[in-house]
């Protein structure tokens, strides 16, 4: 779906549909603070423009928002989400930690976080390779199939 | 590891822009695997060694600490 939307307005998009639902989400629980859902679509606004002029730039920043960029801005881009999951992890443990210590309510969001990075990694290292590891070229098939004790 | 990158493209008299071009990806790439900072993927590196006519041994030699090692 995402390759009919051109590359410089992907990320902008994406921006302004969560903005959007966001500040619909505001609105839908409605009450005295609906209008912080007004902030919310002003604030997307100006982010969404700030992101497709950024996309236009020359720097490793705009090929990022603009959605072209080559393998290492992409190397770097993957190297700072695996810190920010990393960071996310030890932070949700320590809050699990902090809250099961005070007897706290709260606990449960922290323990979901770490639960989603867990087998988020999980279902990585499933999913990039670590199954495909198979077996080793010089393997000898009837080796493998005679029992060791028959000569 | 060390590149001949910077020479051959001077040689030819070719901005970072335009070898950037020329290989499909960012200036701020180029300017990262001429200074050794960046190494660039197998097909990046076949890519950059036709470019120049040359071939990928010719074009990224290891430091001489790695090559003693």
């Amino acid at each position: 779906m995402m390759t009919f939307i051109p590359p410089r307005v992907r990320k902008p998009a994406i921006y302004a549909l969560a903005g959007a639902l966001f500040a619909a989400a505001w609105l839908v629980r409605g009450g005295n603070l609906w209008w912080v859902s007004i902030f919310a679509l002003v604030g997307t606004t100006v982010g969404v423009v700030r992101m497709y002029m950024l996309g236009g730039e020359d720097t490793d920043e705009g090929a990022r928002a603009g959605s072209r960029s080559d393998e290492r801005q992409q190397l770097i881009s993957l190297r700072s989400r695996a810190l920010a999951c990393n960071l996310t992890a030890i932070a949700s443990f320590i809050g699990l930690t902090a809250a099961i210590a005070v007897n706290a309510i709260w606990w449960w969001p922290f323990l979901v976080t770490l639960l989603i990075t867990g087998y988020g990694y999980l279902f990585g290292l499933g999913n990039y390779g670590v199954a495909e590891e198979g077996t080793p070229d010089n393997a000898d098939p009837e080796r493998q199939t005679r029992s060791p004790i028959s000569s | 590891m060390r590149n001949r990158i910077r020479e051959q493209r001077t040689q030819r008299g070719l901005s970072q822009a335009e070898l950037a071009a020329a290989l499909g990806v960012s200036r701020q790439t180029v300017i990262s695997i001429e200074s050794g900072r960046y190494l660039p993927s197998l097909p990046l590196a076949f890519t950059i060694a036709r470019f120049f006519d040359l071939t990928v041994d010719k074009m990224f030699d290891p430091d001489d600490e790695e090559a003693g090692a």
